[in-house]
């Protein structure tokens, strides 16, 4: 299995990949949802944006197994909150696992 | 003076039928040769024999017999129906643009996108009378007035997207909007009211399933996929979604347009439509025309989507 850093590097990528920002844009200045979606010319409002979680959830489960669902997210909410409820959600099935 | 082309004999037409909504639009094109003029035909005639007075149906209700309840709902569903003109206006010039993407590549798909564009004058036309009617009552109810600043704020433009979704999203604002006038007309104990709501209600219940065809016939056709009516519908149905409206614990502030559903005032005394379980039922519904594809909760709704979404 790997390891928590190992998976955080892979959601951040994922992110990067679907919301067609590169990784510094979107983390390096923690931008809100709102931010991202204007920056992003891949997205033009919060369904894109639900979709581009979306595959990175997919991506998730089909190379580790993991499922995450996302809740309802304002868009002021910042992408490193984000990244927060994937990691704990992912770090919950883990110890689930493990256990 | 130019010829005009003369048809040897007139056109029988067979007995007229009731006026119906065409609900397998793609077929009907493809496969029926069903012209615009014949649709167009065939939503005047729908749209006239629906037809019904906003002036008498105000005059007939007996304001006395308004209840504190009653007049909270009529206020807040007058602001709500000011949300539609820019709907129903957004929707032509939408439809229009959409249609000529199409016209070549696809024209089944260009003619239906143009029945839906042609039929948003008709849906303008009936929200006209919700609109009027409740705000009507709550002038003679004497309720909080509407300002020339809130009805020009009401009248913002929602942002564009793609044709599915918006047409997802229409049906099920008219879902919602059909549950709570169906609740509304449940609970009034004034006859004029209660009438006026019940009128208002098949409206609603006529614009969802106007939406959800021209929705089936975009997907019918091969070129629009599942996936986005399934977004909408998820963005109604997750975990503190749109379909709570107002009583969500986060409402987006925005500066784009307004959304009815946000905007309700639910005040002390007020007998306020919910019927949560009924609007899921009938989105569940819904999506199962648009789609063909069967959900029956929300979770699966959100793992359909998700696997759509690839
Ligand atoms: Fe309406
Ligand atoms: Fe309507």
């Amino acid at each position: 299995m790997p390891s928590a850093d190992e998976l955080k590097d892979y959601i951040q990528k994922k992110f990067s990949e679907h919301l067609g920002l590169s990784q510094e844009e979107i983390f390096g200045a923690d931008l809100t949802l709102a931010a991202l979606i204007t920056r992003s010319e891949r997205m033009a409002n919060s369904v894109d944006l639900m979709e581009a979680f979306a595959r990175t959830s997919n991506a998730l489960r089909r190379e580790h197994g993991l499922r995450v669902r996302l809740p309802a997210l304002a868009l002021d909410t910042r992408i490193s909150k984000v990244l927060e409820v994937f990691l704990q959600e992912v770090q919950r099935q883990r110890e689930e696992r493990a256990a | 003076m130019s010829a005009v082309p003369q048809r040897r004999e007139v056109l029988r037409v067979p007995p007229t039928r009731k006026a119906e909504i065409v609900a397998d639009l793609y077929r009907a094109i493809r496969e029926e040769g069903r012209t615009l003029v014949e649709l167009e035909w065939e939503q005047q005639r729908l749209h006239e024999s629906r037809r019904w007075s906003a002036v008498e149906r105000v005059d007939a209700v007996e304001l006395e017999g308004v209840s504190a309840s009653d007049r909270l709902v009529v206020w807040n569903a007058g602001r709500a129906e000011l949300t539609t003109k820019p709907g129903a206006d957004r929707l032509a010039r939408l439809a229009d643009q959409e249609c000529r993407r199409w016209q070549g590549r696809n024209d089944a798909v260009a003619s239906i996108i143009q029945a839906c564009g042609t039929w948003s004058r008709y849906w303008n036309e009936e929200e006209a009378h919700h609109e009027t009617s409740f705000n009507r009552l709550a002038l003679l109810l004497g309720l909080e007035r509407i300002s020339d600043e809130t009805f020009i704020e009401f009248r913002k433009i929602f942002p564009d997207d793609d044709m599915l979704r918006t047409l997802t999203l229409l049906s099920i604002s008219e879902i919602v909007a059909a549950v709570n006038y169906a609740h509304c007309a449940r609970i009034t104990q004034e006859p004029g009211l209660k009438a006026l709501f019940k009128q208002v209600g098949a409206d609603e219940i006529q614009h969802m399933n106007y939406f959800i065809a021209f929705a089936k016939g975009l997907v019918d056709s091969g070129e629009y996929r599942a996936k986005e009516a399934f977004a909408v519908a998820h963005l109604f149905l997750r975990e503190g979604g749109e379909v709570q409206g107002s009583r969500r614990e986060h409402v987006e502030q925005r500066e784009t347009h307004v959304n009815w559903w946000d905007q309700l005032e639910y005040r002390e005394g007020m007998n306020a439509p919910d019927a949560a379980e009924k609007k899921e039922t009938l989105i569940f519904h819904a999506l199962k025309r648009i789609t063909g594809i069967t959900v029956s909760s929300a979770e699966e709704l959100e793992d359909t989507w998700m696997e759509l979404v690839g």
